[in-house]
Order: C-alpha cells, then sequence, then structure tokens
C-alpha cells in the first residue's frame, strides 16, 4: 500500500532531517520517493545532501533553480509521479510555516489516492527553541494557519526540540511540556519524539506521559548545520 | 538566559528590537527576507508593540528611516547588496543630518543582480563611502550568529552617541544559518531630550519651551557646509580613536598572521586550529570593525617579532587588502587569497595557500 508521509512545521524544527531519515528507513523495505517541496528558502534544503541518496534507492525530486544563485524556486511537473507512479513510501518535506501552502495544490491528487487505499500522514514537526514556536498558544496558531494553507489535518505532532548540536535532554524535557499542551488543548496526538540516540535515551528512561511521547525516532544527522561540517563539507 | 535556536535573519531582528529599536521599514530581498518577515509579525507583539512597514522600495525605507531618525527613535533597514545599492543617497542624507540609525547588509554575490548566495563584494561600498560627500559609517563585520547579535547593541549605541548612522555588513552564510545564541534582555528605549536636543519630538507654538528641531542635509552657504564637515570630520577623529574593535587569535607564537573579516574569518580560524595542532603557529587579526579599520593593531600583528609574512583572505577580488597595505605600510610582506562572487573559500585552499608561504620562507 502506498504511504504518503508530509511534514509541515515551524522553519528550523527539523523537518528536513526528519524527512531524510524517514527516507532512508523507507528505502529498506520498499521504494521510496523524497520530494522536495521547500519552496520558502533556497538555502540548507533537502538536495544539499542529494549525494546522500546514491545508492540507496531513494529517488529525488527538488525545485527548479534549487541550489543555484538565484531565487526561483518552482515546482517541478515531475511531482506527478509521486501519484501516477507505483511506489510504497512518498515523503514529501515542504518549507517552514507558509511554506506548507505548496501542498495545497495537490488536494484533490491526494484525496484521490486516499480513496484508492493510499494512507496519508501530515506530521506537524515542532522545536520549541525556536523563537515563533515556543509556547502553546504560538505551536496552535501556526497549526491551524499550516493547515489551512496545506488543504490538510495535521495527523499528529513529531515533537524534536533541539538546540542543534548543542541539544541536551533538558531541551527535549522543556519541549515535552509545551507539546504535551498544545496537544491537549488541540487533541492532535503527539506521534514520535525525535531525538539523536544519545539524548532521547535518557529522556524516555524518564517518566513521562506515554501518549505525550509516542514511538522513539532516533535521529541520524545529515544536514550540516554546525560550522565545522559546514566549512568541511560546504555550504 | 536560556538560549535559542535562532537564523542569523531572526538573531538581527529581535537583537534591534532589544536594544530598543520599535521602527523597521524594509523591502524584501534575498537572502535576508526573514528579517523584514521577523519584523512583521513581532513588532505587533504585545511586548513591542513597534512599527513594522514594507516600503514600495528600498528608497522609500530608507527615507522612511531618515523620517522615523529625526524623531529620534531607534530605527533600522535591511537589505542586501543590490539594494543597499538603492539606498546609497539616503544613507548619504543621514550621515549630512547626522542621524543615528542601523543600517543592514546581509551581502550577496555581485555586482549586478548577481547572486543570492554569500558574497564580501560590498566592503569599499560600506567603509570608502557608496553615497556621495565626505562621510563614514560605522560599520561592523560579525562573523557568527552570536556575534551579529552583539553588534546590534553596539550599532545602535554608537550611532546615538555619535549621531551617525551604523552599519551591519553580514552576509548569506550568517543570515540563514542557525545558531544557539543568546540574547540581550529587552529594552524599552524612550527618548531622553537631554541627550537628543536635536531631535523633533514635537513643538508647542503657544508654549514654546527650548528650540524648534531643525534636521537637514542642505546647506546654502558654502561657510555652512564648512562647519557642518568641521563638526562631521571631528567626530570621526573621536570614533577613530575610541571605537575601533578587532580580534587578535592565535597571535602568541605566530609565524604567519592571516587577515580577513566575517563568515571568511571564520573559516580561516578552522585552518589555523587545524594547523596549531601540527605544530606551524598561524595567528589572525580580524577586523571586527570595517570602518574604523584597526590599522594599529594590524600593523603591530604584522610587525610582532616571529612574523613573517601576511596572508589577506576575503571573498572578493581584495577589496579590505588595501586598508591592510596602508596598515602594514611596506613593513611586513602581504599574499592575498580570494574569490570574487559568491566563490567562499575553502579550509583546504588556505591551508594549501598557508602550506606554500610556509615551504617558501
Amino acid at each position: 500500500m502506498k504511504r504518503f508521509i508530509i511534514l509541515v512545521g515551524n522553519y528550523g524544527s527539523g523537518k528536513t532531517e526528519i524527512a531524510m531519515n524517514f527516507a532512508l528507513n523507507a528505502s529498506k523495505t520498499g521504494k521510496t520517493l523524497l520530494i522536495d517541496l521547500d519552496m520558502i528558502n533556497t538555502y540548507f534544503r533537502l538536495s544539499d545532501r542529494r549525494d546522500l541518496f546514491e545508492g540507496t534507492g531513494v529517488e529525488m525530486i527538488a525545485p527548479h533553480f534549487a541550489n543555484s544563485g538565484v531565487e526561483m524556486l518552482t515546482v517541478p511537473a515531475e511531482i506527478a509521479k509521486a501519484f501516477d507512479m507505483d511506489w510504497d513510501t512518498v515523503i514529501i518535506d515542504l518549507g517552514g510555516d507558509a511554506g506548507a501552502s505548496a501542498l495545497g495544490q495537490y488536494h484533490n491528487k491526494l484525496e484521490l489516492a486516499q480513496k484508492n487505499g493510499a494512507e496519508i500522514v501530515l506530521y506537524n514537526v515542532v522545536n520549541t527553541n525556536r523563537p515563533m514556536a515556543g509556547t502553546p498558544e504560538k505551536l496552535l496558531r501556526l497549526m491551524e494557519s499550516m493547515e489551512r494553507k496545506a488543504r490538510w489535518k495535521v495527523t499528529g505532532f513529531i515533537h524534536n526540540t533541539n538546540m542543534s548540536y548543542e541539544t541536551t535532554v533538558e531541551d527535549l524535557e522543556a519541549g515535552y511540556g509545551i507539546v504535551k499542551e498544545a496537544s491537549e488543548r488541540s487533541g492532535v496526538p503527539v506521534l514520535y519524539t525525535a531525538g539523536k540516540r544519545e539524548v532521547l535515551d535518557v529522556f524516555l528512561g524518564r517518566e513521562h506521559e506515554a501518549r505525550f511521547v509516542g514511538e522513539p525516532f532516533y535521529l541520524e544527522t545529515y544536514m550540516h548545520r554546525d560550522w565545522d561540517s559546514l566549512t568541511k563539507k560546504g555550504v | 538566559m536560556a538560549k535559542k535556536l535562532m537564523k542569523g535573519s531572526e538573531a538581527i531582528a529581535e537583537a534591534a528590537i532589544r536594544n530598543g529599536c520599535r521602527f523597521f521599514f524594509g523591502y524584501p530581498i534575498t537572502p535576508q527576507t526573514e528579517i523584514p518577515e521577523y519584523f512583521s509579525e513581532r513588532m505587533f507583539e504585545e511586548d513591542v508593540n513597534g512599527c513594522f512597514l514594507q516600503a514600495e522600495s528600498e528608497v522609500s525605507a530608507i527615507n522612511m528611516v531618515y523620517g522615523a531618525a529625526t524623531t529620534g527613535v531607534r530605527a533600522m533597514t535591511s537589505s542586501s547588496s543590490p539594494g543597499i545599492s538603492l539606498k546609497q543617497e539616503g544613507i548619504s542624507s543621514l550621515c549630512a543630518a547626522e542621524l543615528p540609525c542601523v543600517i543592514v547588509n546581509v551581502m550577496r554575490g555581485g555586482p549586478g543582480i548577481g547572486s543570492i548566495q554569500a558574497g564580501q563584494g560590498d566592503y569599499y561600498q560600506a567603509v570608502k563611502g557608496g553615497g556621495h560627500g565626505d562621510y563614514h559609517l560605522i560599520v561592523f563585520a560579525p562573523s557568527s550568529v552570536q556575534e551579529a547579535i552583539d553588534c546590534m547593541g553596539k550599532a545602535f549605541d554608537l550611532a546615538d552617541k555619535y549621531r551617525t548612522p551604523a552599519m551591519i555588513c553580514a552576509d548569506g552564510i550568517i543570515a540563514q544559518m542557525m545558531e544557539p545564541v543568546e540574547l540581550p534582555e529587552i529594552r524599552d528605549y524612550k527618548v531622553d531630550p537631554a541627550k537628543k536636543p536635536w531631535a523633533a519630538t514635537g513643538y508647542d507654538c503657544k508654549n514654546p519651551v527650548g528650540q524648534r528641531a531643525d534636521v537637514t542635509s542642505l546647506y546654502v552657504e558654502t561657510e555652512e557646509l564648512d562647519v557642518l564637515h568641521e563638526r562631521l570630520q571631528g567626530t570621526y577623529k573621536v570614533i577613530e580613536a575610541n571605537e575601533v574593535q578587532y580580534e587578535a587569535y592565535n597571535m602568541e607564537k605566530a609565524e604567519i598572521v592571516v587577515t580577513a573579516f566575517g563568515t571568511v574569518a571564520r573559516i580561516a580560524k578552522s585552518v589555523i586550529d587545524e594547523l596549531e595542532g601540527q605544530g606551524i603557529h598561524v595567528g589572525m587579526l580580524r577586523p571586527i570593525t570595517l570602518w574604523p579599520f584597526p590599522y594599529e593593531a594590524v600593523h603591530k600583528a604584522a610587525t610582532q617579532p616571529g612574523v613573517k609574512a601576511v596572508l589577506d583572505v576575503e571573498m572578493n577580488a581584495g577589496q579590505m587588502l588595501d586598508d591592510v597595505k596602508i596598515a602594514i605600510n611596506g613593513a611586513q610582506k602581504i599574499e592575498f587569497l580570494g574569490h570574487c562572487g559568491s566563490h567562499l573559500p575553502t579550509v583546504e585552499e588556505i591551508k594549501a595557500k598557508i602550506l606554500a608561504m610556509k615551504e617558501g620562507m
């Protein structure tokens, strides 16, 4: 059965990192299509790491002019094959905040795919360390706006509070409280809590309400956001 | 204060707000559009209650800053290289009218429309005057997101102190990368009429107190313009004497001294750390203020006992190199490594260049 995993979230929530993790995991068991549909920002994007997917079986589609010297991102027609061809998993990485609107145009196709038995999940990736996502109110306001733009309801939260390369378990702890409240108020479940193994295991070892933790999502870091790997591996 | 994970653009905007800036006027351009975007939301939050206005062009935006600054408030604009070119007439006028404000240039590849990737080609424009007339801007070149935050505070304070515009020359990398940062406490800036007697804060004709504010950049008589110039040049001398900022890094046993600014300096720092581990001693003199330029510090570093050569690294054809040469004044051998446009010098090539220089010593 075809499964669409679509990622929305605030800027800097870690959507791209999570999309890559989903893609590499999915490619072990089936045909995987990864779509970079970030029409908002041309920097630090999925297609920066195209090289990682060579030989993994993951096929990638990116907007025209991504990773170039111009700001002219356009949606490639190739995206049609996400709906028309046979895939086990299709992962769509949208831009932050208003970037959710790039999904809106596929509403009818997604509905049709769902009617034909495809599972469609829209995850809201959350990092409460980001300035515009630091309270339950902000998270809920943003989620409402992203749902409207994406023309699709959020299936659940992926809690991914992090401080980039300085993440500690306390970041996840602080985020847990905020995401819990956002989940309680909206009724949107927390489906995953994500983090690097060393941080996530400590967090999971502590007392939490399981329904606000969801499944553990052990993350590998593929995007080079810290200065040293940025300069070594290129921008 | 707890750290936040912030993109350079957002951090610059938030730092401005926390340093009392309540007026932002701008126009979108990559790679700094996140600055106006952030202000467009944040200025309307309860604890800020400021003004964000998207002007119809960069020219309008800088003139709106002029208008706001005449009232003594902390005002700013931001843009990227081609947009900063458009603002030059306004910048010249702000200097002539002695109006404090902050202008952020997130430099991209030029000339012309160039490229949206990071650049350093606006050094001349920023420090040698992109607009007309004899003037200077206080110019900061941060090399990390945290330093961009710190520079915003200094820029607003020095702009007020000297009644002059200040500029932040960041680049596309600083504006777009995210780093864990610490922000200063929020500060509610009030115009103090004792400190800004020139500010147009309202004049009651029926109960006149003090002078009418008269802010202008037009001087009809040559003598009057001379008075302005004397005052401006006097201010610039004081700034040059007191506000130079730089970082001297790993200078103790240095045999080669790198001069670089902004993100390129940060790349050079990675090289220096790596070489130090191999027993090769390279130091760095990094101007934080591009104007006033640290002439004395560069000269001192270049002629320090043990130093045999200077390597200037930039992402341009060697614009700061001119000032490095003036500073060193023939007292040391200087080599240059750089690329134009948005072509970033890499760790590998800076290392190779240093090793080649070392070989020839």
